[in-house]
């Protein structure tokens, strides 16, 4: 049971210049803070001790899921896993990532806990970035000195590790639009304990020419816990590539995907999940498609 | 590193004006502070569900929300849901169906049930089942609470 966290000074600024200000004043010693529910767990456990927590939840820049013209889909690093859920407005072509967010922990933690959290806790096992990486998401890293958007295929670098500086903040994910003829998935299946952390998670993406002889103009594949960090299936998207989307492909898909995943706890189990879960997920994508 | 910070809070319908730590849980603020005991705390990760509350009309674990970020808030613990005197239905059907055992997760059951019903009044056995996925039963008496659920829907109904 655990109780109690560290003593700390709180700061609620109310615009990002004052939020990027305070990180930028108390390097190192401070804490982005949102939706609690991964940071006051890591305080419990004593991974982290803020002397600083600067709670972002009143910077109203960060709020808003916004669909653009020229059909990005823009999410502020303060969209909880049930505003997206719920959100009008997505849409549909993007379904994949609601299903992602709805992967994540319980209804309370949905409630509390923001996409943008679950990509900066950098869990191996979190559950929206392969669908992220599949959607090939960009990331907006502002700080005191500047800012620079990143993909997230190159965001994360290890068990619970990115590229984000301890100045910067995630401020918001910019999803760009899908080719014609695009469908996505996210498929997952967890662990039976009292957090049902996901065991793997596959985030799917495909494009084809065209709906009648299915030949994959490109695919993008998300693979997560089943590697120190959320990984793209590389291998398996080049082998897609100019193929004719059959069941005979797409079964040498999954068998790629699954030599490519490089899961270390319950490695032969994680990988055969791999295999089963990828199949599944490139034929309803598929299915997605024709609509 | 002492800054108090002053919060406004409504809970269970009255106001309060208080001065809490940075590092006190809304959870301890409850207990500990305001006597509201009926939120229990088990695992303090998250993970079980006991400190539920419901704030403002979505259900948070009160061991992970900072007493400091509740300024303004509307907060529903277990003390306030009977009225008068009067139990709230779904405290009715629990005690009528048997869905208390060891009584350590109503408190949280019951407000994942409450902010369910609020907003689904008559919600399919799929939709309870979700809406209660992040409160643990030890006791296993998982049948008889969802029964009890599905009564306190029929009841509120009428």
């Amino acid at each position: 049971m655990l109780k109690r966290i560290n003593k700390f000074e709180y700061f609620a600024p109310s615009t990002l210049a004052e939020a990027i200000s305070l990180l930028a004043e108390y390097k190192g010693k401070a804490k982005l803070y949102a939706g609690g529910t991964d940071v006051l767990v890591q305080m419990k456990q004593r991974k982290i001790t803020p002397e600083y927590i600067i709670d972002i939840k009143n910077v109203p820049e960060l709020n808003g899921i916004t669909y653009s013209p020229e059909g990005e889909l823009r999410i502020g690093a303060l969209v909880t896993h049930r505003q997206f859920a719920i959100s009008k407005n997505v849409p549909e072509k993007f379904t994949m990532l609601k299903e992602a967010s709805l992967a994540v922990g319980s209804v309370q933690t949905r409630n509390r806990g923001t996409i943008v959290g679950n990509i900066c806790t950098s869990s191996p096992a979190a559950d929206t970035p392969p669908a992220l990486l599949a959607l090939d998401a960009g990331l907006k890293l502002v700080s005191s000195t500047g800012e620079r958007t990143v993909k997230i295929c190159d965001f994360f670098t290890g068990p619970f590790k990115n590229i984000l500086k301890d100045t910067e903040i995630l401020t918001e994910i910019l999803i760009p639009d899908l080719p014609e003829n695009s469908g996505g998935i996210y498929l997952w299946h967890s662990k039976i304990t009292e957090e049902d952390e996901t065991l793997v998670g596959v985030g799917v993406v495909v494009s084809v020419d065209n709906l009648q002889n299915k030949v994959c103009k490109q695919a993008r594949i998300g693979l997560g816990s089943v590697a120190p960090a959320p990984m793209r299936a590389v291998k398996t998207e080049d082998f897609l590539k100019g193929k004719i989307l059959d069941e005979d492909t797409i079964g040498q898909a999954a068998e790629i995907a699954a030599n490519e995943s490089l899961p270390r706890s319950r490695a032969e189990y994680r990988k055969e999940m791999v295999k089963v879960q990828t199949k599944r997920a490139l034929s309803q994508a598929l299915k997605r498609i024709e609509g | 590193m002492d800054n108090k910070i002053n919060i406004k809070v409504n809970i269970n319908g009255d106001d309060y004006s208080l001065e809490v730590e940075p590092n006190t849980l809304l959870l301890d603020l409850l207990r500990n502070k305001l006597g509201l005991t009926g939120t229990k705390l088990a695992c303090g990760t998250g993970e079980c569900g006991a400190c539920t509350v419901i704030m403002d009309g979505l259900t948070v674990n009160s061991c992970l929300v900072l007493a400091a970020e509740v300024d303004g808030k509307n907060i529903t613990t277990i003390e306030g849901l009977s009225k008068n005197g009067e139990l709230h239905p779904l405290q009715e059907s629990f005690i009528e169906e048997g869905a208390v055992q060891c009584g350590f997760c109503t408190p949280g059951m019951i407000l994942s049930s409450k902010a369910l019903l609020d907003k689904n009044p008559n919600p399919t056995d799929e939709e309870i089942k979700i809406a209660i996925s992040g409160n643990l039963c030890r006791c296993t008496g998982y049948k008889k609470i969802l029964k009890a659920i599905r009564s306190a829907a029929q009841k509120m109904a009428c």
